[in-house]
């Protein structure tokens, strides 16, 4: 071979190879499982841990700190693309994570793949033993075994200011006005009175919509054997939600909009529908909303959200993923976060111990927990499925156009149902 | 000389990272598209073959045809005033006496810098019915009397989109017209002022049709990427009835929000091929009009 060709080929393969370099990754992880524990009994090893928000590292922390020979090593991606992140990552097995947090949203689309490791098999009937009945449930796959652990309910309530209240509604008392609005007849009702009382200004509820919320798990599953199922429940909302938006007893701002914000907290509005997890809306600078705010109980119960934690079935450290798990269902993680986040647990225990003491900064004196704990043992118990979440947000979007518009129920139906069967043609029509 | 010339290959292994790079990144993406197309595939089981059912679905798909129509009509709401914006400010700021035209020309590019995501959301904040403030100027100005509901009405709806589309391209286009004007020798002009040409005439007669390479050049880049919508629109939302969801936003709401890559894949093949259809015929057309 002439010099000048093997000098021809060496550039053409350096040139190959240094662009090829960075396309390589990791081998594929190691599927022998490794043990958990050292030769003394301690935990050792280390886990990498996928979420989309950023308390995951303070989980992190605290798991660690109980067990310094543990190494966790948390990667957040936040925004909409973390779930087609984490799907791409599980279907390639390159670089995967041990533990990944799913939210409520595509929880369904996650439970049933053969990527989550059974729970159940591992001992997690025993974590969840204690837990509010919906959030246990919202971990099942299909075959009723536990996929997925949360370490916290999402419960939601009426948030109101108290001075807007008592100017509003004559007191500012919780119980009595989670009386004052525990069916949708009184709300209306209310919110009447408000708007004249007001002369327009004031409105009872940020928007009709919060009525979805309210009730979009207390209806029966979209799917059931294939079918859509539409619950007759909806009509009656439908009509509801319309008598609310004719009457004006919402301001009509949408939930975390720009004006549903400002509404919470200049008091344009008197009561907003919120989660507890969602706080951090209220502008406390300075502690400016110290013991400014109370929380009432809505007509039925009300979540909203919620991250549940799953095991990578690929995983080699399985036993230390699962310490984990165990950790964050277990009471003591549960508790530190209750206090410092305010976020409400998952287990039914850590509710019962703080009912009578836990407050917080923005309720002031209220035993808040209690409203959230009659919330969400109402809920029903509903497994997820890989429809109800876009289906139920196709159902919000046509009949808030159909309330807006003054469409008849029918007419929103039939829509409804057109929509849903060009997005998923394999559901059969009612 | 030749058979010389055609024993060196440096030429083959200069352009080959872009060929190897194109064929990993691009034509292999491509062809695993086509091959998805075919399938069944939700990404959690192995794809399924299906044959062509996914293009057989997508010819009956209305929500497809409802998204190609919503598309040329943002497209054209975006993209006629965009030109005629960016060619009359072109034309002024090429004048020599403008003063600060320099400053103007880096204003009107500055939208074109910032993320279609963050445009959509200041459109989408700005034309809010209840806290926006468009609707607030309108109602103190005594305009209107009640907050006009933009996003409750489709071609309202249609019309924001395609504004936030005009507001941060026509600047670009403007910058190529202005390379375009500046092409263009000043021997021309001085002919065609012996002529006797006023402004008006040297507008009309000299400028417009020597600035036609480069209209034909923003037009096909304009349909290509007009064709291909998706950050602003998606920003602002389906609008009512979903007539703001382009052919883009439908593609990722099957593939990424349902789960329905195979439908997806067979989706973006649909929008290759209308992309590809308007492309020909604007060439077509432009070339037809110079023969």
């Amino acid at each position: 071979m002439k010099t000048t060709t093997v000098w021809r080929t060496s550039i053409a393969i350096l040139l190959i190879a240094a662009m090829l370099v960075g396309c390589g990754g990791k081998d594929k992880q190691s599927t022998a499982s490794q043990p958990a524990r050292n030769a003394s009994g301690e935990l050792e090893g280390n886990l990498v841990v996928w979420t989309f928000f950023d308390q995951v590292e303070d989980m992190a922390a605290q798991f660690m700190k109980e067990n310094p020979k543990v190494k966790v090593e948390v990667k957040t991606f936040p925004g909409d693309d973390y779930q087609t992140k984490l799907l791409t990552a599980l279907q390639s097995g390159q670089n995967v994570p041990d533990v990944f947090d799913l939210e409520r949203s595509y929880i369904g689309k996650f439970i049933d793949s053969k990527y989550l490791s059974d729970l159940s098999a591992m001992g997690a009937e025993d974590l969840v033993a204690n837990y509010v009945p919906y959030v246990q449930a919202l971990g099942r796959a299909s075959d009723n075994t536990i996929r997925a652990v949360s370490d916290h309910s999402s419960p939601g309530g009426f948030w109101y200011i108290r001075e807007n209240a008592q100017k509003y509604l004559g007191t500012d008392d919780p119980d009595q006005i989670s009386d004052m609005v525990n069916s949708w007849d009184k709300i209306i009702a209310l919110g009447q009175k408000v708007e004249q009382q007001s002369q327009g200004q004031v409105h009872l509820i940020s928007n009709s919509g919060d009525l979805f919320d309210i009730e979009a798990y207390n209806t029966e599953p979209w799917v059931k054997d294939g079918k859509l199922n539409i619950d007759p429940k909806w009509e009656q909302y439908y009509t509801i939600q319309q008598q609310i938006n004719d009457n004006n007893v919402d301001a009509k701002l949408s939930f975390m909009s720009a004006g549903w914000g400002n509404a919470l907290n200049d008091g344009s509005v008197v009561l907003t529908t919120m989660p507890a997890w969602a706080s951090f809306m209220i502008d406390n600078d300075n502690g400016a909303a110290k013991g400014k705010y109370g929380v009432a109980r809505t007509p039925e119960g009300y979540y909203n959200g919620g991250t549940y934690r799953g095991i990578y079935r690929e995983s080699p450290n399985q036993e230390l993923a699962y310490e984990f798990i165990k950790y964050i269902a277990g009471e003591k993680w549960q508790q530190h976060n209750l206090e410092a986040t305010g976020n409400m647990p998952g287990n039914a225990k850590v509710y019962e111990k703080n009912l009578n003491t836990f407050t917080s900064e923005i309720t002031g004196d209220q035993k808040v927990m209690k409203v959230y704990y009659d919330v969400v043992k109402d809920l029903p118990a509903l497994q997820p499925d890989k429809y109800s979440e876009e289906i139920l947000s196709t159902w919000r979007k046509v009949a808030k156009e159909g309330i807006t518009n003054h469409t008849d129920y029918a007419a929103v139906l039939a829509n409804f149902t057109k929509q849903v069967q060009n997005a998923f043609p394999e559901i059969q029509a009612p | 000389m030749n058979s010389k010339l055609n024993k060196y290959y440096f030429g083959y292994i200069f352009v080959a990272p872009f060929f190897i790079s194109f064929a990993v990144f691009g034509l292999v993406p491509i062809l695993y598209t086509l091959y998805l197309s075919f399938t069944n595939w939700d990404a959690f089981n192995d794809p399924a073959y299906t044959g062509f059912g996914n293009y057989t679905r997508l010819l009956h798909d209305i929500a497809f045809y409802q998204s190609i129509g919503n598309t040329l009509i943002i497209w054209i709401f975006s993209i006629v005033p965009q030109l005629i914006i960016a060619i009359t400010l072109a034309i002024i700021l090429n004048e020599k006496f403008i003063r600060g035209k320099h400053f103007f020309r880096a204003i009107y590019y500055f939208p074109n810098i910032i993320t279609p995501v963050t445009l959509g959301v200041l459109f989408s904040l700005i034309f809010d019915w209840q806290t926006g403030s468009i609707n607030k100027l309108l109602t103190t100005i005594g305009l209107v009397e009640d907050p006009i509901n933009w996003f409750n009405n489709p071609w309202w709806s249609r019309l924001i989109v395609a504004a936030v589309i005009c507001w941060q391209n026509f600047g670009f286009n403007m910058i190529v017209f202005i390379a375009g004007l500046q092409s263009i020798p000043d021997e021309v002009y001085e002919a065609s002022q012996v002529d006797g040409a006023n402004g008006w005439q040297k507008t009309w007669y000299v400028t417009i049709p020597l600035l036609r390479p480069v209209f034909i050049f923003t037009l096909i880049t304009s349909v290509i990427g007009g064709l291909q919508l998706f950050d602003s629109p998606y920003m602002i939302g389906n609008g009512p009835n979903n007539t703001t969801r382009t052919m883009i936003m439908y593609l990722y709401e099957t593939a990424f929000k349902n789960f329905n890559f195979g439908y997806g894949a067979a989706i973006a093949y649909g929008v290759f091929v209308i992309v590809m259809c308007f492309t020909a015929v604007t060439v077509w057309l432009t070339r037809r009009r110079e023969q």
